[in-house]
């Protein structure tokens, strides 16, 4: 396939003037078929002229000297420097053919225990690489794929640091779908990357279906995220580059709510409506009041830096990175909401003899960071939303209070003065490495893979006051403890408490496996690999507790300062460990690089498992055709190349611990009035609970157009699970122990995964741009649990039950009433099934049964949180030296619940209530306001589903290098600044903050607790290499 | 040389694998875990699972709430009209299958069933002594805990013998009530006979509280004679404190009164509200606090099982029991110069009886409160026998004396005895028993039994009410027959 032979010619054809500056024309054609290229860059090295060809690939260059040399580039094509002496030139013309750059196919991509040419995969893969990941400057890795690669679904939130939720081709189980993640062999999960720094990394694979997932068994059901770092070259001087960027966040959209005035004319509505007085006499007393969201919203910092060095001598080469990271929280700013890391990576590769390399990577990482509550209806967002605007931030020296809210909700100015917490993590991961060649084309690896990981945390409860008798406040108005004396004189006291806790987490994994590859009669290719891995997972967690801290401050927040007594000091311990071992191999196999042919397998041993079902065995297989190799394909124009694909295969799911009919020691009682520890059953085992086994079916289409100008990839794909992993709903009547996990469910998603590329360039600009689509139809197909059903999440105060994961429904959809508008007269309502409580100016809900009673048997389907689709859009511009790169990115059809109303009395409430009911005809869809909801118009019900579809440009950098002649005068060999904007555009219908909601789990997407919002960033940085 | 190095590997690889064949074996001990093949083997572990059994009683505070809630005497007000909804319902009888707080109810009672039914699968596995008195205490438990789904829900599923399997779900089907009450007497005559007379710590339950038990459990089925007989045995083992108040207080629980309590402890500091029934605190007393208190006394809560203005009124002058039993808000408040917040269904009165004293919950306020539940007071054992005496026709002047000895502690005199026979008196004892036993579980049972439902709660529908709904749930999963009328 590597067609590598430079084939230029150049024609000499006579003429020699003598004169030393002249006119010089030329044409430029592809040198594999002699078609003209159109749009060559044309440039005299070291002279500001240049040409550009015109559409018959032909240029002219007046002023030529000869002895000059022109440099010839054009996308998708190699670039080109010919020199041109007198000599050479034989007429005015000279013809100039120029290579097609195959490099981008060429690549060499580490699939798993091996890695495989792009163009030899028949398997289902994306790709992204460093560049990619530099345009877009994340804080982690994986915020950097969404877009970039077909069939991924990224979802972030803008909690500094936090972790996205990733899906890779749709969801297949109930419970987890993270993809696995492999940095440098070395197995982790996407909780891992908050620790990895983005400018480390090389590559991002990700494989997508069975052919190449199924060497990671079990573990690759969700996909497999495979990342290679940076590394030096042998053979070459120190390198240096130093990245600096800082930048800015702001929030942009804030959501309407009522304004002091309106909010007291509200109330006074609601009050009269439910048959009470007004609660404010004098509404035009308040003004406008207080803008809660203006008041903890900030402008917040965020920097990045890194040093890296790189080279190598003849046995040895080196990488060596420092990096730092830190943003600050938009809501409340730095100092109580931040997320900072701090990075060193040494990956080092040296000869041990002639055949014996040691590879020897470490990454270490320090992380800190504190948080404030977030994603629910104590958030302090939630809290901004719902608390009084008529309440001033500060009153006399403290913070101001409401004396009507008394429940939750509390000035969230004072909400974040008192949260103290810290967050502290130390990390080291790597891997030690030996590879060793047998014999010719047989290689040994034995590769020790490690991550430790220490987690320190600490919380500290202050005394606080939220005002009398509100259920957060624990200390009078000066802070003071809460002193009580009951009526036979006992007195109790209310106490501040500190939280410490340690936890550890070690892995390690030790894979040992030989790679063979040979050839027979020239014309056979193999690639073969086949060993073992054994690994194991431990972590351990104690904490401890205690109160009374002295001075109440967080200075001397710490269990060893606290002067609780024993009773008051509380501890708690937990421990795991899993183990696993497994066998792997897997044969790739080509005929002339034209038919191919791929067998992957794997048994999976886990502890997880069922003592009955200790190991599973997950093959797959794999097929591809390069139609354009074959003879007759020559005839069909346009199309330059084109390759069929496809896979079907085994994988598996292995969320589930180790089962046993466990005794509980929780349970106690109270005799003598002290409390006795008791015990009850706790849990019931399955023996022969096993992995969820995954059938996983990819086709596709590799294809290249118009001179390889246009490449486009298609991939359709199918994936069943069976087995499904629950804990099912078993009788009420069998009590309260937690049920065994079974194998009781199946799902299915199907999809199509696109990536098309365009590759060009015009006048001297040059045009690379990718636009993928992912979409992915996901159901829930059998649920033997009893009731066909499980409850996802649920929200608010009375908590309200809203997303189920249900037999023949896509997986975690919302679940509620039906609304039909709003009931304007009595009649209205009397001609209505019957629903309790209803009065005129109530919603209606819809009675879904036909019953004639409007209840819990009337909810139903109102809404699907997963997109129908997601486009990804990447636009590279080249001109010069500047460079521009423009991402946008989009998602249809999702939508989304908002659940931030506390919807108390007293609470505030949104713009949209303004529109109310207050007579009939005056609104179809806004409801009266009452203090009596006896109709329950807040429950979980459509009016609160969204469509959250969104178009957002995610990113666009701006970089301009500068020219050698000034940094030589520097001493570098390139500079390069840039200026970049991040969420700069949001187009969506949805009121919220943040159409993109990140919570976690498949069984509570799309619900707006308050999410945090993605901020947008600005930042200039500069990229310096020495 | 080469094969050598072939070879020295293969050797290696193989017994590396070798090593690793029980790698992925398990063992509960690794995680520090007690499995129940190694359990029931000592008598530390009989006294334990006891316990556990003992513990289902303190999840059952919504049987108490509701005992009053669904009765015309308590609303349950709250927050809003939508705060429990599962209550609100029950409150305004308009509740059906799918209701959170039925279920809890169900499944915990179902919980404690098969929490004794594990101590009575294992009872032969080793002797110890006073074996047969503890398995007394089991089969006591046992037959509160099927009187309760009894008296709920009706005929329900019923099994002794042992802890059902995950295999056993789906398996069972409704029993008729009478064979589920034959089951709960035939368990309280073994606990009778295996009982000692009184136990060494408090809180447990000894002979009396065995018989005081079962009298009611044959009084709800009208067997007068027999109830009579059996609440006999526990007249004059216990009295009345004086001041009626004073049993409803902290240092008034377990008295000379109490038969039968349900123990708290606010001596935990329980803060998970994703399992508030597993704190050692009491979680109704929180939920009939009067919202956003500042004030002496008391302390805030939820405004729920709010008593009502026409029960408040209802008391006879100079009885005693009306101010222990309510709490004016609205006089209490202008006393003292307190100050609360009106929550829904706002009456002005509170629950005297189970309300957030100051000073008597744990560290986390709210799941913390120590406040026992009254199960059965002697003035209830008296009442019962005196119903049973008038209703069987046996003697009323015996019933007069029961009602009037507890008319007496109410008035502080004998000036307002009741000397009134035959269903003037069984009239005179079931108005009694609002007045005395008011707000502490008993009041909707005992209109249901006595056929007064319909006539006193509003909304109650005659022939479907008598019983709550089984859960939807069950009905989905277990394929259970629903209630008439739901």
């Amino acid at each position: 396939m590597r067609k590598s032979i430079l084939n230029f010619i150049i024609a000499f054809i006579a003429v020699c003037t003598g004169l030393q500056a002249q006119s010089l024309s030329g044409s430029v054609t592809d040198s594999e078929d002699g078609e003209p290229l159109a749009g060559v860059n044309i440039v005299v090295q070291g002279q500001n002229q240049g040409a550009v060809s015109d559409f018959d690939g032909n240029f002219t260059i007046s002023n030529f000297e000869f002895g000059s040399t022109l440099v010839f580039s054009y996308v998708g094509y190699k670039t080109l420097n010919l020199k041109i002496s007198s000599t050479d030139v034989i007429s005015d013309n000279i013809s100039v053919s120029m290579d097609k750059d195959l490099s981008e196919l060429d690549e060499v991509i580490v699939i798993g225990y091996g890695s495989q040419k792009l163009s030899d995969i028949s398997g289902a893969v994306s790709t992204v690489n460093s560049d990619a990941i530099e345009a877009s400057s994340p804080v982690r890795v994986e915020d950097a794929l969404q877009g970039q690669a077909s069939g991924i679904n990224i979802i972030s939130s803008g909690s500094p640091g936090s972790k996205p939720t990733v899906l890779i081709r749709g969801i297949t189980s109930y419970a987890g779908n993270d993809p696995l993640v492999v940095i440098d062999g070395i197995s982790a999960t996407i909780d891992d990357l908050n620790s990895l720094n983005p400018s480390d990394v090389k590559s991002v694979n990700v494989l997508k279906d069975a052919a190449l997932a199924s060497i990671y068994g079990v573990k690759g059901g969700s996909g497999v995220i495979v990342i290679t770092t940076k590394s030096g070259e042998r053979n070459s001087e120190t390198k240096f580059t130093l990245s600096t960027s800082v930048g800015t966040q702001e929030v942009v959209r804030t959501i309407d709510v009522l304004n002091a005035s309106e909010y007291a004319a509200i109330l006074n509505e609601s009050s009269v409506n439910a048959g009470e007085g007004i609660v404010f006499p004098n509404i035009s007393d308040f003004g406008v009041g207080t803008n809660w969201q203006d008041e903890v919203l900030v402008d917040a910092p965020i920097v990045n830096h890194s040093i890296t060095a790189s080279g190598g001598s003849e046995n040895t080469s080196y990488y060596v990175s420092a990096g730092y990271t830190g943003q600050d929280g938009v809501v409340a700013g730095g100092e109580k909401s931040f997320f900072n890391r701090t990075n060193f990576t040494t990956n080092i590769n040296t000869d041990l003899s002639e055949k014996t390399k040691l590879l020897i990577n470490t990454n270490y990482s320090n992380i800190k960071g504190k948080s404030l509550a977030e994603n629910g209806i104590t958030s302090v967002l939630s809290n901004a939303l719902n608390f009084d605007p008529t309440v001033s931030p500060f009153e006399n020296g403290t913070f101001g209070i409401s004396e009507t809210i008394t429940q939750e909700i509390v000035n969230p100015l004072a909400q974040i003065d008192n949260t103290y917490n810290e967050n502290k993590v130390d990390k080291i991961q790597g891997k030690i490495e030996l590879q060793h060649e047998l014999m010719e084309n047989l290689n040994i690896t034995s590769r020790f893979g490690y991550t430790y990981v220490n987690i320190y945390d600490k919380g500290f409860i202050p005394f606080q006051f939220y005002g009398t008798g509100h259920n957060q406040t624990n200390a009078n108005p000066d802070l003071s403890p809460i002193v009580t004396v009951d009526s036979e004189g006992n007195i109790t006291s209310t106490h501040n408490r500190v939280f410490e806790g340690n936890t550890n987490f070690f892995n390690y994994t030790y894979e040992l496996y030989g790679n063979y590859d040979f050839t027979i009669d020239e014309i056979h290719n193999f690639q073969t690999v086949a060993g073992f891995s054994i690994g194991e997972g431990k972590g351990g967690n104690i904490s401890a507790t205690n109160e009374d801290v002295p001075f109440n401050s967080w200075d001397y927040a710490d269990v060893s300062a606290a002067t609780g007594n024993a009773t008051q000091q509380t501890s708690s311990s937990w421990q795991y460990v899993n183990r696993n071992l497994s066998y792997f191999g897997r044969i790739l196999y080509d005929y002339d690089e034209k038919y191919y042919a791929s067998f992957t397998g794997r048994v999976d041993g886990s502890t997880s498992f069922g003592k009955n079902n200790k190991f599973g065995f997950f093959p797959s297989a794999s097929i591809g055709w390069v139609v354009s190799k074959e003879d007759f394909f020559d005839e069909i124009p346009v199309l330059d190349y084109l390759k069929f694909r496809a896979s079907y295969g085994t994988l598996g799911n292995d969320n589930i611990n180790p089962q046993f009919s466990l005794i509980s020691t929780f349970p106690s009682y109270v005799f003598n009035g002290t409390i006795t520890p008791g015990s009850s059953l706790g849990s019931i085992p399955n023996d022969d609970v096993s992995w969820e086994n995954q059938v996983q079916m990819n086709v596709g289409i590799d294809t290249r157009i118009f001179n390889d100008k246009v490449s486009i990839s298609l991939d359709y794909f199918k994936k069943t699970v069976d087995d499904l992993l629950f804990s099912p709903n078993l009788s009420l009547y069998l009590g309260v122990p937690s049920y065994p996990t079974t194998n009781i469910g199946s799902t299915e998603s199907t999809g199509l995964d696109a990536t098309i590329s365009l590759n060009t360039s015009v006048g001297g600009l040059s045009i690379s741009s990718d636009i993928n689509f992912t979409t992915a139809e996901n159901e829930v197909i059998s649920i033997n649990n009893g009731d066909k059903y499980i409850w996802g999440a649920g929200y608010g105060i009375p908590y309200r039950n809203i997303v189920r994961f249900e037999e023949g429904f896509s997986p975690g959809y919302f679940f509620g009433y039906l609304t039909d508008g709003v009931f304007q007269t009595q009649d209205e309502v009397n001609n209505h099934a019957t629903q309790n409580g209803a009065v005129p100016g109530d919603i209606r809900f819809v009675d879904v049964n036909g019953d004639g009673i409007v209840n819990d048997n009337d909810r139903t389907q109102i809404g699907d949180p997963f997109a129908d689709f997601t486009i990804g859009w990447n636009l590279n511009l080249d001109y010069k030296a500047f460079d521009l790169s423009v991402f946008t990115y989009a998602s249809v059809g999702n939508d989304i619940y908002r659940a931030y109303e506390r919807n108390l009395n007293y609470t505030n409430r949104f713009a949209s209530t303004l529109a109310r009911w207050t007579g009939p005809g005056t609104s179809f869809d806004e409801p009266r306001v009452t203090f009596v909801d006896s109709n329950n118009n807040s429950r979980a019900s459509d009016r609160y589903v969204e469509d959250g579809s969104y178009l957002r440009i995610k990113n666009i950098q701006l970089g301009y290098s500068f020219p050698d002649s000034l940094t030589e005068v520097w001493g570098f060999d390139e500079v390069r600044a840039y200026v970049q904007v991040k969420n700069a555009l949001t187009l969506t219908e949805y009121s919220g903050y943040d159409p993109e909601i990140s919570v976690g789990g498949v069984l509570n997407t799309g619900i707006d607790y308050g999410t945090y919002p993605q901020p947008r960033i600005w930042s200039m940085g500069v990229n310096i290499k020495f | 040389m080469k094969n050598f190095k072939t070879i020295l590997l293969l050797i290696l690889v193989t017994s590396v694998l070798n090593r690793c064949t029980d790698h992925v074996d398990y063992e509960a001990i690794e995680g520090y875990q007690i499995t129940s093949e190694i359990y029931f083997q000592q008598e530390a572990d009989y006294d334990a699972a006891l316990v556990g059994t003992y513990d289902v009683l303190q999840w059952l505070f919504f049987n108490i709430q509701l005992g009053a809630i669904a009765s015309e005497i308590s609303l349950c007000g709250g927050e809003s009209a939508t705060d429990y909804i599962g209550i609100q319902q029950i409150d305004d009888m308009t509740h059906y299958p799918e209701n959170n707080v039925l279920r809890q109810i169900w499944q915990f009672l179902y919980e404690g069933v098969n929490r004794a039914n594990y101590m009575e699968q294992n009872k032969a596995n080793i002797d110890f002594e006073g074996k047969e008195a503890m398995y007394g205490e089991v089969y006591f438990l046992r037959a509160y805990y099927y009187f309760e789904l009894v008296k709920f829900f009706g005929d329900v599923p019923l099994f002794t013998e042992a802890r059902l399997t995950a295999g056993e779900a789906g398996t069972l089907t409704r029993t008729p009530k009478e064979e589920v009450y034959a089951q709960i007497e035939l368990d309280l005559q073994n606990a009778i006979a295996s009982l000692p007379n009184s136990q060494s710590q408090v809180g447990r339950v000894n002979k009396y509280t065995a018989y005081a038990l079962l009298g009611k459990v044959l009084l709800y089925q009208d067997k007068f004679a027999e109830a009579a007989s059996a609440l006999d045995n526990v007249i004059g083992v216990y009295s009345l404190v004086s001041d009626y108040g004073s049993q409803f207080l902290r240092f008034g629980e377990n008295g000379p009164e109490s038969v039968f309590e349900i123990q708290y402890s606010n001596q935990s500091n329980w803060y998970d509200w994703g399992c508030a029934h597993c704190s050692e605190g009491n979680y109704a007393i929180i939920m009939n606090g009067p919202r956003g208190w500042s004030g002496p006394e008391y302390a805030q809560g939820w405004s729920f099982n709010v008593p009502t203005a026409e029960f408040y009124n209802s008391f006879e002058e100079g009885d005693t029991r009306r101010d222990a039993t309510v709490l004016d808000i609205e006089a209490f408040a202008a006393a003292t110069g307190a100050s609360y917040t009106e929550g829904y269904d706002h009456t002005g009165y509170f629950n005297n009886k189970y309300i957030p004293r100051a000073g008597e919950s744990g560290g986390q306020t709210e799941l913390n409160y120590l406040t026992n539940f009254r199960i059965i007071r002697y003035s209830d054992v008296l009442l019962m026998a005196a119903e049973a005496y008038n209703r069987g026709g046996i003697d009323d002047g015996l019933a007069q004396e029961f009602l009037n000895q507890v008319r007496r502690r109410a008035f502080g005199d004998d000036d307002n005895d009741i000397s009134a026979s035959g269903t003037a008196l069984t009239d005179a004892i079931w108005e009694e028993r609002k007045f005395e036993l008011s707000l502490e579980g008993h009041r909707f049972f005992d209109l249901v039994r006595t056929g007064r439902a319909s006539s006193l709660i509003t909304g109650f529908v005659e022939g479907k009410h008598e019983v709550f709904p089984i859960p939807q749930q069950e009905v989905d999963i277990s394929g259970l027959t629903q209630n008439a009328g739901y």
